[in-house]
């Protein structure tokens, strides 16, 4: 049975749709099919994402992992892993729109093979065209500000800055950067997607106002990853309540929280 | 027989074949999969009437886990 989720009456819009989760779950690297059906459960997530690859003839045409996405009943959202061109990418993401029966893509684009950083300028010349044939883009991207511009620019709703490298797991590189782009842009829906490792960078992202958070390795390769979905499920929310509560402002010095006016033995420090 | 390039592998399939044929010839299974030629994408209402060239590189592609 899917968990519900504690803060029901936080929905949000993403891509035409209301959702209650801001948690996008992956789902790749898990034990077994069996063990990424729990953690996906587990999660609350409402969003998850698979892909594209070659197929070997006489196979059930990824029979077997796609029955058991879509008895979940939840979105999914193809990527376009392994793209390295804004060709190869608007080519995969019309392929994944018809077997997945979706006009949602995560666009990945990448630029280096070794940290698989995406190519922003293949990046916004695949994310204009996409649009331009009704996809709804969900743009990875790094944390630079003006590729985000570049994206918005080209019509994208959803940006999805890097918390840091994928499958790193080192967390949030660069706050302020993501903290500038949230700044910018108040009207879009902003996902941290990739580098997240442990629940509190997820809260952490969440903390800065992003809208979700998508991951998948910290779940996938955590030693238990149908518990560590259940630590997500929780961090996201958490840092959500804790971004609409309004978190204190930082001070420079200490201050007592505990009344100074009646401290026992009090005296003045020299 | 021409010679073509289906998921990186060269494959000899017959000559002037449609999509939908070449599919059926390579034992691929019927559905779940979606098909590009030369890195351009192949709609399936277009397999019939779409042929098959020498030299074709052609890319099947079905659901798999993602991140």
């Amino acid at each position: 049975m899917t968990k519900s989720i504690n803060n029901k009456n936080d929905t949000w819009e993403i891509g035409g749709k209301t959702l209650n989760s801001r948690l996008l779950i992956g789902s790749a690297l898990y034990p077994s099919p069996a063990n990424m059906e729990d953690a996906i459960k587990e999660s609350a997530a409402q969003i998850v994402t698979v892909a594209l690859r070659r197929q070997s003839a006489g196979e059930n045409a990824g029979g077997n992992f796609w029955n058991i996405i879509k008895a979940l009943n939840i979105h999914v959202l193809p990527n376009t892993a392994g793209c390295h061109s804004a060709k190869e990418a608007i080519t995969t993401a019309q392929m994944a729109r018809e077997v997945f029966g979706t006009n949602w893509i995560k666009l990945e684009v990448i630029g280096d093979q070794y940290n698989l950083q995406p190519d922003p300028f293949e990046t916004v010349k695949a994310a204009e065209i996409l649009i331009k044939e009704g996809f709804e883009v969900f743009p990875y991207t790094t944390d630079d500000l003006v590729v985000a511009k570049r994206l918005a620019d080209v019509g994208c709703k959803i940006i999805m800055p890097w918390g840091s490298m994928i499958g790193s797991g080192k967390g949030l590189m660069n706050p302020d950067n993501l903290r500038a782009i949230r700044k910018l842009f108040p009207e879009l829906q902003l996902i941290v997607d990739a580098g997240i490792g442990k629940p509190s960078h997820a809260t952490q992202a969440m903390e800065l106002g992003y809208d979700g958070v998508l991951l998948n390795s910290a779940i996938a390769l955590a030693q238990d990853p149908v518990k560590m979905a259940d630590a997500f499920r929780v961090a996201v929310e958490a840092g959500r309540l804790g971004y609409e509560a309004g978190t204190m402002q930082e001070r420079e010095f200490a201050s007592p929280s505990t009344p100074t006016i009646g401290t026992p033995f009090w005296h003045q420090f020299k | 027989m021409i010679e073509i390039i289906v998921n990186g592998e060269k494959q000899n399939i017959t000559f002037g074949i449609n999509i939908k044929e070449m599919i059926k010839e390579l034992n691929y299974t019927k559905e779940g999969f979606s098909v590009a030629i030369n890195e351009i994408f192949v709609a399936i209402k277009s397999y019939e009437s779409t042929t098959i060239q020498a030299n074709d590189r052609i890319e099947i592609l079905a659901p798999v886990q993602g991140g």
